[in-house]
Formats: structure tokens, C-alpha cells, sequence
């Protein structure tokens, strides 16, 4: 068959990583390709040589059988490749058909005037052709995120990509926007371009590719054929041995309310109310999940509960005291523990070694800091204890945090946290870019708190995570609970309705009534 | 290999430099700001006019300025020619020893706030404001004690006196930037302003010295001033004054990295966000460390008034804005600090005597006084930026935001 696009040996090493290592990739024009593999495996780094991003240390790109070297993007696109990244690169108050041809607007009038009729004309051609649902008039903030997707593939095809690399593409979108992206990619595939898709989901890989090949540490360790392999064998060479994808969970002995939020409301610099009006509790040895497509007001809930940001009305209580104001030290020191959902920025000191970033909430406790003087030697061993017992690599108490992978930089965290002794843990996205036999480990260890009592409040746009953890499991939808749902009983597809903001006529639960806020308490708690 | 990937790769390996990597590149900038340094004094040199025979002959040429002389005036000149005999504790090596002693303490108060990621151009105005109350604290309290008795209270007092109004005048711009959200740099400046105004309209007024035509205050008596021990008094230089600003280095190294304020501070300087979630008051945070950095601009000016001049006068030398570039210089290091006020030290008594040896104009001085600085403070510089352009650049470019899935997926 045709090779569309054959990288050779490509090598890239960084400043002490060796990111990619001699890896050999070759796409059959006119399919999907998957490109799978833990956070941290060198996919995107990979895609990045063939968009021109990086040169690579080593190896040959090969395009259309002839070798190729791009010293920008700008080449990679006039060589027929586009490359679509996981955050948009969109002018938001533009319309669809301005941000389409951005920078290659037809013109009018010897170049003085974009010819605005012919671009239009152009962009609705192109989304004929390939069957897509835009709207060219549209202005890209009032548009849906897949639609806003849709717009970037386009932008592609315009500037004439026969290969499209999509990176990580179902991150922000519902399930129901995940089905549509596929059609879409198989609608393009039956026209002849060929796509390479980046993915750590082992599933969607399975339902969009021809061919998935699998990175490891920088390595290719497969390419096998979608329809000829499992999820457990492409688990198996993700990880590099079997994994149980299933979580066991021992029935919820719960107890008191440990902490409970009433009628929260908080607003974003914009006056927008981004959590609006939402009540829940969370009782000692539960997981009260929280699902939900992101930028749905989790962000600002936690953030609420956990004593970063102040609600603008509502109450938060926590063992019994209302700490609707207190201090985020005031929260850690009473026993909450918070895995953020944004390492970097929130949860990892970046320029500190891990000695200093295990310490990171503890500085004033008698433990780590009595009298105000840090001791040194008890926070090293506790940094080397949470290193040894989370498996965090390379086991190096004196590394940075910088240095660490993504995923060894989320164990770190789990581990400092979980290790708090809390009463109760808010846990956002505690699995995110967490290889998978890390992702098994840290829901043991979520398991494990709550049979030994401790509440946990759980926020993942994972649905199976979610699902098979909660024992109570809210969906938020713009900023209110659409529901509160028994997870056990739910199935995926009427919890995706729900992250839509639907209500699932044929839902288990129940009532059919449009969302109202009181609902929000429904199966939540007493106002306070 | 691009230019570009080449510039890079030369960042890279700058961020990536160990401690002794990064003493040897210093080392090796000040070795080459010298010989850039030399090719300046001696075009200069050839521009000026001359006598044969005060000219010096350089590869068959004439110059007028030696290179060799300024520059060893400039250093050894300045540590008192410690190899041709006749070295007194009490000649130019004192004053390099004093010039060092007050730049210690300006740079480690603008290395704290800096530290805590407060651009603290403010040292000056902390350190007049905490000069003149020293100076008026300790002429008001003098008549009260005297002799060795009163160098023993009267000293310390007048310390304490200057740390806490320096520290007061210092928490003024943490408050505002702490409670009112006003940009530091700003607000720093301005209270400079005042700060000398302030000072100028009390001296030349209400504390005015009657017998004297400077705006200055009455004297200290004798008693109330640094005794000398080991280097003579003539350049008031106190060997105690240096030793206290050593134990102000190696006091602030331990607050900043074996206390939980010192972790609270380092926490808020590089990285605000993770600081709030590692549960730090950042407003109380911004209002102490700007207090203490405050403090330590006042003990400067409190040493200035009880060491050097024996009164508060103005028209106040610029240790404060010199404090910038010394910590600038130590990568706001407290033990870098100690080594940059030393060079700094001797840049500025060494151009002295340069002045004193050679026709070698004192602009010309400057320049290779700033070419010094320039060259060492580079690669820290460099460093800094780096980091930033190599933080870019092992995030995937632009490729995906930190956005949910893979933002470290490389």
C-alpha cells in the first residue's frame, strides 16, 4: 500500500530526556492512525518533528516517500500537513470563516481587500464536501467546542492538508461530540486524506483507528491492527504488563456529614456565574463524585470548597464549622487534603526539589515546622517515603519537580496529600495523565480512605472513573447539578446526555422537569 | 543546526549549570570584561595627547592611558596593595571594607524582597528614612549615657531605631501592595521621593546643626558612634559593623531556607498560585517580607550615620539603587550577596584611587566599572531569561495548553 507519511529512526533527545528513541512510524495513506500511549510517552514529541515544531536529534521524515526536513510549521503545511492541537487556536470574536482563512484570505482588488464573498463561498464548499456542520457566519465564542474543532480541522483543509495530526482531540468534548469527531474523521479517511490521531484512550482508539501504534518511553512498542487486538493487550503494551481495568469497591459504610456546601454561587471576573446555586454533602467513608464535561464550574467549585477562592453567596461547612471564609491553612491544618487540578501551576512548587515540595501545606504544622524552624531531615523522609511507596520515578528526593514526567508529578501529589491524614479529600482529576498502572493505584488508594472513613469528593470529566469509584455521583452542566444519580444504575450513555445538559427521558432516576436549583439538593443535604 | 537552535542549545546549558559551572563562567566574564576593559584604555589612550615620555609603548605604539596600571589600581589599588609592602589595615583596603559593609546590607534587604517576588527599588528611601531616625533617636537618648557604657547601648539602640523605622517605612508599600493591589516598583519610587524630601525639610529646619552650613544634624558625640577594632579609625570603617553584617548574611540564609516563613516567602517569589494552595497568606507575606527587607535598609543607613558620617546629612549616596545591582549580581543568593558586595566594594574604592594614580578621566573609570558589572551580571541575566525560553520550549510548543489529557505529554 501507499505510505503517506514514514518517519525513520527519529530520535529527539532533550536536556537529560531522551523523548523519542529511534522510533520508526509509517501511516497508510488514507486511514486513521493512533498514535497511543501514557502522558509522558513522546507522542506529541514525535508530532511535533513531523509538524516541523522540533528538528529532530536524529532520523529522516519521510513524506509522500521523499525525505523531508522543516524547519517550521510553515513547511510541514506547504508539504500537505496540518495538525490540529488540543487547545484551539481560534480568534474567538471572529467568525468561522474569518479564523478558516486567517492568513490566507482570498483577495480582491491586486491584494488590497480580503474578498470576503469568495472566502465564503470557499468555506462552505469545503464543509459540503466533507459533510461538516458549520455555521460560516458564526462567531467562534458563540459556537460549541466540537463545532469549534470542526472549524480547526477545516482551517486545515483549506490551507490544503492532506495528513491531519490530531492531538489528544477528545479531551474537552461530551461523549455525543466524540462520536460526531469520529464520523467526521471517517468521512475525511473515505475521501482520501489520512489522519494521525494522538491518544491516551485506549478505547477511542479502538473505535476511530485502522492501525494504533503504541508508544513506551520513547519507544515504539507496536503497531498492531485495530480490529485484530483488545483493550487488554493494548493496556498490556502501554504498561508493559496486564492491568485490571475494573475497580472493586466494597460497599460504602458512611457516616457523618463530614463536609456539605449550600446554595454556592460563584462568579468569574466577567460577572458570570460559573457555579450557580449548587448544594451537596460528602459523608465520611463516601465518594460523592463529580462528572462533568470541564469549564463547567468544577474548577471554581473546588476551588470554592477548598478555600481558594471566596463563593459569592452560599455556605461551606466542614466538620461541623462553617468555613465559608477561613483561610485555605486553616482548611489543610483541620484535615482537608486537596489533589488540584492543576499541577503545575497549584500543586507543585516547579523550582523546588521534591524534599521542599512534599512539604508544600505542612510548612507550619508541629510535624514538618515546629517553632517556625523547618526539619529538614523528618520532611526528606517523608518525601522519600511518599517517592518510595507511590512509585514515583526516577526515585530521586532531590530532583525538581520540573524535571519529573507529568505522571510522576501527579503521584508525588497524590501521595503528599493522601498521606495528610485528612478527614477529608477533594480530588480533582487525581488520574489525569497518570500511566495506567498508576491510575489502578491511586483509585486503590482512593478505595482504601474511604473504607477507613474518610470523605472524598471526587471531580473527573472521566466518566469511567467517576462511575466506578462514586457511590454518589453529580453531573454538572454550566455551573449546576443536573442530577445526582446512583452511578451503579446509570449508563454511560444517559450520563453523557446529562453532561450535555440533558435530561435522558428514559433516565432510571426518574423526573423529567427541566433543572431547577432546588434540585440541586436532591439528594444532596439540608441547608444550612 | 540553526542559529536559533544553536542559541538555544547555549541556554539550555546555562539553566542547567551547576554551582561551580556558574563560579567559573562569572570568573571567566570578569577575565574577559578586563580585556575588553584594556582595548578601552587604550583607544582611549591613543585619543587623548600626551608626552613622549608619559606615554606608554604597546606593540610599537604610543598610549596614553596604561591598562595595566588602571586596572591595577582599580583592584589592587583598592585592597590596599596588599603585595608591595607598607599594607596598613587603616589605608584604602578600610574603605573598600566599609563600602562593602553598607552595599551587604542594601543588597540583602533588595535580595529578600526579591526573593519573596517583590521588586523592592525602595531600599534607598528605607535607608534614609531609617538613617535620620537613627541619627535623631540617638542624639535625642546620647546625653543620657556616656563613655564605654554608651557605645555599648547607644550603637545598638540606634540599630534597632534604623531597622524599625526602615522596616515601618518598608511595610508602607507592602501594605499597598498587599491591601490596595499597587505595584511596588511604584510606590517604592515614589516614597524615595518623600523620603528625601522629608529628610531635607527636617534638617534644614527644625534639626538643623546651627554651627554648621550643610543640612545636617548636630554631631554624635564620640561615644555614640562604631568603635574601631584592628583598622585604625581614619576611614571609618568598624570591623564590628562588618561583622554584623556577615551574621545579617548568614541570619537571613537561615530564615529563608530552614524556617517555614523562609519556605512561605521562596514559595510566593517564584510560584504565587502554588503558594496559595500551600496555604500562605500572601498579603501577610508581602507585608513582612517588605517590612524586613525595609529593616535591612535601615540598618544601612543607621551604619552609614553611626559609622561613617557621625550625623545624618543629605544628599544621601545611592547605596540603595547600588543594593539592586548587588543582589542582582548574587542571584539574590544572602551568600552571593556577600561576595557581590565585596566586588562592588572594591569597584567603588578602587576608582578612587585610579583617580588619584593615573590621568585616566573618572568617566572613563565608570566605564569599566559598568563594564565589569555588565559582564558578570550577564549570564545570571541570560539564566533568568533562559529559563523562560526553555520552559517554553519543553512544553510542546503550543501544541497542547495544559488542557485536560496530556499537558506533559512530550
Amino acid at each position: 500500500m501507499d505510505t503517506a507519511v514514514h518517519l525513520d529512526g527519529i530520535t529527539k533527545r532533550f536536556p537529560g530526556v531522551v523523548a523519542n528513541d529511534n522510533v520508526d512510524f509509517a501511516v497508510e495513506r488514507g486511514t486513521v492512525h493512533a498514535l497511543l500511549g501514557e502522558n509522558g510517552a513522546g507522542k506529541t514529541t514525535l508530532m511535533n518533528v513531523l509538524y516541523g515544531l522540533y528538528d529532530p536529534t536524529s532520523g529522516r521524515v519521510l513524506v509522500d516517500g521523499a525525505e523531508r526536513s522543516f524547519e517550521s510549521p510553515r513547511d510541514a503545511i506547504d508539504a500537505g500537513i496540518g495538525m490540529i492541537h488540543q487547545h484551539f487556536m481560534l480568534v474567538d470574536p471572529m467568525t468561522v470563516t474569518e479564523n478558516i482563512t486567517l492568513g490566507n484570505e482570498p483577495e480582491k482588488w491586486g491584494g488590497l481587500a480580503v474578498d470576503r464573498a469568495a472566502a465564503r463561498d470557499t468555506v462552505v464548499d469545503l464543509s459540503e464536501r466533507y459533510g461538516f456542520d458549520v455555521d460560516p457566519d458564526a462567531r467562534i465564542e458563540d459556537v460549541s467546542v466540537g463545532e469549534q474543532q470542526r472549524v480547526e480541522i477545516l482551517k486545515a483543509l483549506y490551507r490544503g492538508a492532506d495528513i491531519l495530526i490530531l492531538d489528544e482531540p477528545t479531551a474537552v468534548l461530551t461523549p455525543q461530540e466524540v462520536e460526531e469527531l469520529f464520523e467526521v474523521l471517517e468521512e475525511l479517511t473515505a475521501q482520501g486524506k489520512t489522519i494521525i490521531f494522538i491518544t491516551h484512550k485506549l478505547g477511542e482508539a479502538m473505535r476511530a483507528a485502522d492501525d494504533i501504534t503504541v508508544l513506551r518511553d520513547g519507544r515504539n512498542v507496536g503497531t498492531v491492527d485495530a480490529a485484530e487486538t483488545t483493550r487488554e493487550d493494548l493496556a498490556e503494551l502501554m504498561v508493559g504488563r496486564e492491568v485490571i481495568l475494573d475497580v472493586e469497591k466494597s460497599p460504602a459504610e458512611t457516616g457523618d456529614v463530614v463536609a456539605s456546601a449550600s446554595e454556592i454561587v460563584v462568579e468569574d471576573e466577567r460577572g458570570v456565574r460559573a457555579v450557580d446555586g449548587v448544594s451537596f454533602e460528602v459523608r465520611a467513608g463516601e465518594v460523592f463524585g463529580i462528572a462533568g464535561v470541564d469549564g463547567n464550574g468544577q474548577s471554581e467549585l473546588t476551588e470554592a470548597v477548598t478555600g481558594l477562592e471566596l463563593p459569592d453567596s452560599g455556605r461551606i461547612e466542614f466538620l461541623g464549622d462553617d468555613v465559608t471564609e477561613t483561610s485555605r491553612r486553616s482548611r489543610i491544618d483541620a484535615g482537608m487534603s486537596y489533589i488540584p487540578e492543576d499541577r503545575q501551576d497549584r500543586g507543585l512548587v516547579m523550582d523546588f526539589d521534591l524534599v521542599e515540595n512534599g512539604l508544600l501545606g505542612s510548612q507550619h504544622t508541629p510535624e514538618f515546622g515546629p517553632n517556625g524552624r523547618i526539619d529538614w531531615n523528618h520532611s526528606r523522609e517523608h518525601a522519600e517515603a511518599i517517592i518510595d511507596e507511590y512509585d514515583v520515578r526516577p526515585p530521586n528526593a532531590d530532583a525538581t519537580s520540573e524535571s519529573l514526567s507529568g505522571g510522576n508529578q501527579q503521584k508525588f501529589i497524590v501521595g503528599r496529600e493522601f498521606d495528610r491524614d485528612p478527614e477529608l479529600v477533594v480530588a480533582a482529576h487525581p488520574t489525569r495523565g497518570v500511566d495506567v498502572g498508576s491510575i489502578e493505584f491511586i483509585h486503590e488508594r482512593l478505595l482504601e480512605l474511604r473504607a477507613q472513613g474518610v470523605a472524598v469528593l471526587l471531580i473527573s470529566s472521566k466518566l469511567e472513573e467517576v462511575q466506578g469509584l462514586s457511590d454518589r455521583l453529580a453531573v454538572m452542566y454550566e455551573g449546576e447539578f443536573m442530577d445526582v444519580v446512583d452511578p451503579a444504575t446509570t449508563t454511560e450513555e444517559q450520563l453523557g446526555l446529562l453532561m450535555a445538559g440533558e435530561h435522558p427521558d428514559e433516565r432510571a432516576t426518574g423526573s423529567e422537569e427541566s433543572p431547577q436549583p432546588e434540585r440541586n439538593a436532591a439528594s444532596g443535604g439540608e441547608h444550612a | 543546526m540553526s542559529v536559533r537552535d544553536r542559541g538555544r542549545a547555549v541556554l539550555e546549558r546555562l539553566v542547567g549549570a551547576s554551582a561551580t559551572e556558574r563560579i567559573l563562567i562569572s570568573t571567566a566574564a570578569l577575565v574577559l570584561s578586563i580585556l575588553v576593559g584594556a582595548v578601552l584604555v587604550l583607544i582611549a589612550g591613543r585619543m587623548t595627547t600626551c608626552t613622549a615620555n608619559e606615554a606608554v609603548y604597546y606593540f610599537g605604539t604610543g598610549f596614553c592611558y596604561d591598562p595595566i596600571v588602571v586596572f591595577d589600581r582599580l583592584f589592587l589599588g583598592a585592597l590596599g596593595d596588599p603585595f608591595s609592602g607598607g599594607w596598613s589595615p587603616d589605608g584604602q583596603f578600610s574603605v573598600t571594607l566599609r563600602e562593602t559593609t553598607l552595599l551587604l546590607f542594601t543588597g540583602l534587604s533588595v535580595a529578600l524582597a526579591f526573593r519573596a517576588g517583590i521588586f523592592n527599588i525602595g531600599t534607598q528611601g528605607q535607608m534614609v528614612v531609617g538613617a535620620l531616625a537613627t541619627a535623631l533617636g540617638v542624639l535625642w537618648v546620647s546625653p543620657l549615657v556616656s563613655g564605654v557604657v554608651g557605645t555599648v547601648l547607644l550603637v545598638p539602640f540606634g540599630i534597632v531605631v534604623g531597622a524599625v523605622f526602615g522596616g515601618l517605612y518598608g511595610a508602607i508599600p507592602g501594605l499597598l501592595k498587599a491591601y490596595a493591589d499597587a505595584n511596588e516598583v511604584i510606590t517604592t519610587i515614589m516614597l524615595n521621593f518623600i523620603a528625601t524630601g522629608v529628610a531635607l525639610y527636617l534638617v534644614s529646619g527644625a534639626f538643623k546643626d546651627p554651627e554648621s552650613a550643610a543640612n545636617q544634624t548636630v554631631p554624635l558625640p564620640e561615644y555614640a558612634q562604631f568603635p574601631t577594632v584592628l583598622f585604625g579609625g581614619r576611614q571609618d570603617f568598624s570591623l564590628i559593623a562588618l561583622a554584623f553584617g556577615i551574621l545579617a548574611i548568614g541570619g537571613l540564609y537561615y530564615l529563608l531556607e530552614h524556617t517555614a516563613f523562609g519556605y512561605d516567602v521562596r514559595t510566593s517569589g517564584i510560584q504565587p498560585d502554588a503558594a496559595e494552595y500551600g496555604g500562605v497568606d500572601a498579603a501577610r507575606t508581602i507585608v513582612a517580607s517588605l517590612t524586613l527587607s525595609g529593616a535591612l535598609g535601615g540598618i544601612a543607613g543607621a551604619m552609614y550615620v553611626m559609622m561613617v558620617l557621625g550625623t545624618f546629612q543629605t544628599g544621601f549616596p545611592d547605596y540603595g539603587f547600588d543594593g539592586i545591582t548587588v543582589s542582582i549580581l548574587a542571584g539574590n543568593n544572602p551568600l552571593g550577596v556577600g561576595i557581590a558586595a565585596l566586588l562592588f566594594g572594591v569597584l567603588k574604592s578602587g576608582t578612587t584611587v585610579v583617580q588619584f594614580a593615573t590621568d585616566v578621566p573618572p568617566q572613563l573609570v565608570g566605564v569599566l566599572r559598568g563594564l565589569i558589572i555588565l559582564f558578570v551580571a550577564m549570564p545570571e541575566f541570560f539564566r533568568l531569561i533562559g529559563k523562560r525560553v526553555t520552559d517554553a520550549g519543553s512544553k510542546p510548543v503550543a501544541t497542547d495548553g495544559g488542557r485536560p489529557g496530556g499537558e506533559d505529554d512530550e
